[in-house]
């Protein structure tokens, strides 16, 4: 389901710790909500970890980038736990339970 | 840990919101009516072990792993669906950034799941309303203690006004560090550990007693107590009951001092204690006794209202949302530091008559000569 890389380093501007993945959630307005859940919280140092979202469909792709090994590792985790909670959230009230109590 | 009972069979007329709560270390969902009933409140509370305080990124680990359980029960028990509720509301701050994330994500989530409005709620002022709510207290001074907040506040002007504030740590956190000094139990509070070590306590300890103008400061008070404890109780000088009698009484004189203060300043009788240290019995036979002297009343809850709980953040962002008040999804962030007075309390200005459901069995109104103390709050059945 996700795919993770870690690009060796390079000179781009510092921004040597990368990291990407994609989820496909098989559906666009699932998608769609963890992307709009998501992305309304900044990276908190944005000197230090950068963070993009693309929605492309059902499929969200993330891609982390960070001066420093340390800063990528703490603000991946801390994204993909919140992740898993939202997809959680989806899975149980979704669109298949819509109307239902 | 604990939950309010749950009458589904009786529904309440008018909306009802669902509230998310996760500010610290104790992570609830409630669902209540604008006429201040509470349908369900599940609570669950991070216990560290024993000289262990909790910190940011475990603590949003527990509330990550009992968000959804205590969803299911918080809906189950009211024993409504998604669709019966008016709004989503949860707590923007302050806090601790972490564990705030976790309620502002999942209200974030379900708002967009369920194409609910969300309201984004200040903590401290939710205490304030459920305290009122519970109580049935109308304009009362208030004293809003926790592990991370102490303030005297009340109302003037479409705002909660803060008169006196510590200037350092809160009363909570002391009492709290002091509770990891003596390694006392965090199970159900460090604080409830003290409460109940305090009453074995005989000899009172001189202690600093730090009041400035209408603040106070507990930092350095935890500074001498805690090398005093060690050399004290070294040389058997006196007991760890004895060191939890002295600091309570001495913070809690603090505190009544100057909500006392308040209390002439804006020529008000009654007295609301909110937030968890406010559930300290001896706190409230204290401010009762001041309270009774001036001619007034203490308004206090028990521990299902004072601590951090959903029912207050969706009671309170009921009330915001019944007087046009909204979030939308790109402000629905999450913030550290959020004063109680930097919300405009729009409800307060214009009234609504919907003060109805007061809950006398959690209501600590304590203005008469009732001389044997355990608080007049009485768990029901």
């Amino acid at each position: 389901m996700a795919a993770a890389s870690f690009p060796p380093a390079s000179s781009s501007g510092g921004w040597d710790f990368t990291c990407n993945f994609e989820v496909d959630y098989g559906s666009e307005e699932q998608a769609s909500i963890i992307y709009k859940t998501l992305a309304v919280d900044k990276e908190l140092q944005p000197d230090k970890v950068k963070r993009e979202m693309t929605l492309s469909g059902s499929k969200l792709a993330v891609h982390f980038a960070a001066v420093e090994a340390r800063f990528l590792r703490a603000s991946f985790s801390a994204f993909v736990d919140l992740m898993g909670l939202v997809t959680k959230l989806v899975e149980e009230y979704g669109v298949a339970k819509e109307g239902h109590s | 840990m604990s939950s309010s009972p749950s009458p589904a069979s009786r529904r309440p007329t008018g909306p009802l919101a669902l509230g998310l709560e996760s500010s610290a270390n104790k992570i609830g969902i409630g669902v209540v009516s604008l006429s201040g009933e509470i349908l369900s409140n599940p609570r669950h509370t991070y216990v560290t072990p024993p000289g262990h305080g909790f910190l940011p990124r475990e603590t949003a680990q527990h509330h990550l792993v009992h968000l959804l359980p205590l969803l299911r029960a918080a809906l189950a028990e009211a024993g409504i669906a998604p669709s019966d509720l008016a709004c989503v509301c949860y707590t923007k701050g302050p806090g601790m950034g972490g564990p705030l994330q976790v309620a502002a994500a999942a209200a974030r989530a379900l708002s967009l799941l369920w194409s609910k409005p969300l309201v984004a709620v200040n903590h401290c002022v939710a205490h304030i309303e459920m305290g009122r709510a519970v109580t049935g207290a109308v304009d009362p001074v208030v004293l809003y203690v926790s592990g991370g907040n102490t303030q005297v506040i009340a109302y003037s002007e479409g705002r909660y006004r803060i008169f006196g504030e510590t200037i350092d740590i809160a009363v909570g956190n002391c009492l709290d560090r002091f509770a990891r000094v003596l390694e006392l139990s965090n199970d159900p509070s460090p604080g409830y550990n003290i409460e109940q070590l305090a009453k074995k306590g005989e000899k009172f300890i001189d202690l600093p007693y730090v009041v400035k103008g209408m603040d106070v400061s507990f930092s350095g008070i935890l500074s001498f107590i805690e090398a005093t404890a060690i050399e004290k109780l070294k040389n058997n000088e006196c007991t760890p009951a004895d060191l939890c009698y002295s600091l309570q009484e001495t913070l809690f004189a603090m505190l009544v001092e100057i909500t006392e203060r308040a209390m002439a300043h804006c020529d008000s009788k009654d007295v609301l204690i909110v937030g968890g240290v406010g559930c300290n019995e001896r706190l409230q036979e204290m401010m009762r006794i001041m309270c009774s002297e001036r001619g007034g009343r203490l308004f206090a809850t028990d521990d299902r209202y004072c601590i951090d709980n959903g029912a207050m953040i969706a009671y309170t962002g009921l009330l915001a949302y019944a007087h046009g008040e909204t979030t939308p999804l790109e402000e629905s962030t999450f913030t550290q530091r959020f004063r109680t007075d930097e919300v405009h309390a729009i409800w307060r200005e214009k009234e609504m008559p919907v003060m109805t459901n007061i809950h006398t069995d959690a209501m600590a109104e304590v203005s008469k000569d009732e001389a044997s103390m355990p608080t007049p709050i009485i768990v029901d059945s």
